[in-house]
Parts: structure tokens; C-alpha cells; sequence
């Protein structure tokens, strides 16, 4: 049951680490594209 | 006006992306809960390792998953190669994606529990194994392939052959334990005679394969939308080179 539990646990933490990973790459991605609109916008003005 | 309704129906789509996807992580968590906590135990003597039996309810709803991912592939490759689709392009990058983790998941499940039933973690004569492996290899090359190339039509269409005939294995994996049972076990669900399930184990797959459904979805749609706003970053970035 332990070697179940912590292949079962990993897997969840496998899981939950991928989740985070995309929404840490769209987070990214949201930030650059804002940085460099901004930088085009003052760059205009 | 208008850039102002992009940007809210954006927002919303975002959100509405991430709230199915941790819907779906949540369902996932509370689907290992039941099959730890509720599930009941099988019989000692019809498995060696009637604990491992529970890796089940994770097993079969994380390929119900990766199947749904490799659907979604196929259709996004068969949009790029024949209608030059970007949404198909999204597709395919998404399913591959979903389908390279959903298979893992699935590939690690099924070793957990062979090691702990069969005595050994994978079976090479096993043909649903085998084909299951390629596919999940099949994904692994185009989510590498794709970042190791520039984006462009060729390396769009060579991908999207790839995704086109790779689906082949789904089929032939779906029907794998019915034409050649070796060693992994036949369908429990709508396999005929004794494929059967008692009811507090149909209701726990049941949970487990709606949450894997809802997470997969979300993942696909978070994947498409990342997608999606690379080739905005790329295109923003290619007119402030030309400025």
C-alpha cells in the first residue's frame, strides 16, 4: 500500500507540477507581449 | 471600443480555460482520494497484488485522456495539411501536448501496477503495450520536433503527417485486448460478458474518467491559448523588427 500511495502521489504531483508549468507560460508570455506593446506605445508617443 | 471587447472576451476565455482546468485537477485529486478511501478491495484470489488493483480508477480514465488528446490531434493536423487551419495548428500542438502527458500518465500507471501484479513493469509481447508505447513516443517526437524548428509551413506539414498516420494506432490500440488478449486484461466496461463492474467501482470510474475529461479539455484549451499568443508575440515582434 506505501509503494501504491507514493506511485499514486507522485503521479498527482506529476500532474499538479505540468499544470503549473502551463499556467506559468501563459502568465509569461501575457507579460512580454504587454512589455513590448508598452515599449511601442511610448515609443510612439 | 472594440480592442476593448477583444480584450474582456479574452480575459474571459482565459478565465474560462483555467477555472475547467482546475475543475478537472480538482476532480482528479478527489478521484485518488475514493479510490484510496471508498473503493473496495477485490478479491485476494483474483489478483496478486489486490491493493495495486486501485491504480485503476487513474489508469483507464488517464487513457480515456490521452485517446480524447489524440483525437484532438488528428482533427488540428488534418485541418492544417488540408484546409491550412491555425486553429487546426493549435489543435495539433495542443493534442500533442495533452496526448505526450495523458500517455505518460498512462504508461506509469500501467508499469506501477505490472510491476506489483505481473512481476515485471512491462511486457514486450503485449500488443496494446506496445502500440500504447508508440504513441505516446509519437507524441513525444512532435512536442520535441516542434520545439526544435522554426514555425513554418514545412515544419507545420511534416508535423501534421506525422499526426495524420500516427492516429492509426488508436484504433488499432482500442481493439488491441479483443483481437489479441496476451497479457493485459480485456475491457471492463462494454466488453460483453464478464466485463462488468460492481456499482461503487462504475460510479468511482465514472468520477475518475468525467474529471480526466474536464482536465483534459482545460489543458487543451490553456495549450491553444499559449499557442495562440506565441504567434502574437512572434508577429508583434516581426513588425517592430521592420519599424
Amino acid at each position: 500500500m506505501t509503494y501504491l500511495a507514493v506511485a499514486y502521489i507522485g503521479m498527482l504531483f506529476g500532474i499538479g507540477i505540468w499544470t503549473w508549468t502551463v499556467f506559468a507560460r501563459s502568465k509569461d508570455l501575457e507579460q512580454r507581449i504587454h512589455a513590448i506593446e508598452q515599449i511601442h506605445i511610448d515609443g510612439e508617443e | 471600443m472594440i480592442q476593448r471587447e477583444t480584450t474582456v472576451g479574452r480575459t474571459m476565455s482565459k478565465r474560462g480555460a483555467e477555472g475547467i482546468l482546475l475543475l478537472g485537477f480538482f476532480g482528479i485529486g478527489l478521484t485518488l482520494g475514493l479510490a484510496f478511501l471508498k473503493a473496495p478491495s477485490v478479491s485476494i484470489n483474483a489478483f496478486e497484488s489486490p491493493d495495486a488493483q486501485r491504480i485503476f480508477y487513474w489508469h483507464v480514465p488517464a487513457a480515456w485522456a490521452a485517446f480524447i488528446a489524440f483525437g484532438f490531434l488528428f482533427v488540428g493536423s488534418a485541418m492544417w495539411f488540408f484546409k491550412r487551419s491555425n486553429l487546426g495548428w493549435r489543435m495539433h500542438v495542443a493534442g500533442a501536448e495533452a496526448g505526450l502527458a495523458t500517455g505518460l500518465m498512462t504508461v506509469w500507471s500501467g508499469m506501477v501496477w505490472g510491476a506489483a501484479e505481473w512481476g515485471v513493469p512491462w511486457d514486450w509481447t503485449d500488443v496494446r503495450l506496445n502500440t500504447f508505447g508508440l504513441l505516446t513516443f509519437l507524441a513525444l517526437f512532435l512536442v520535441l520536433g516542434r520545439q526544435s524548428q522554426p514555425d513554418g509551413v514545412e515544419t507545420r506539414d511534416t508535423f501534421s503527417t506525422f499526426g495524420l498516420y500516427g492516429f492509426v494506432l488508436v484504433p488499432v490500440t482500442y481493439v488491441a485486448t479483443r483481437l489479441w488478449q496476451i497479457r493485459h486484461p480485456g475491457p471492463v466496461v462494454g466488453g460483453g460478458d464478464g466485463g462488468s463492474l460492481a456499482g461503487e467501482m462504475a460510479v468511482i470510474l465514472l468520477v475518475g474518467a468525467i474529471s480526466f475529461t474536464i482536465f483534459i479539455i482545460g489543458h487543451i484549451l490553456m495549450s491553444m491559448r499559449i499557442t495562440s499568443l506565441e504567434q502574437r508575440l512572434e508577429r508583434i515582434q516581426k513588425s517592430m523588427d521592420k519599424v
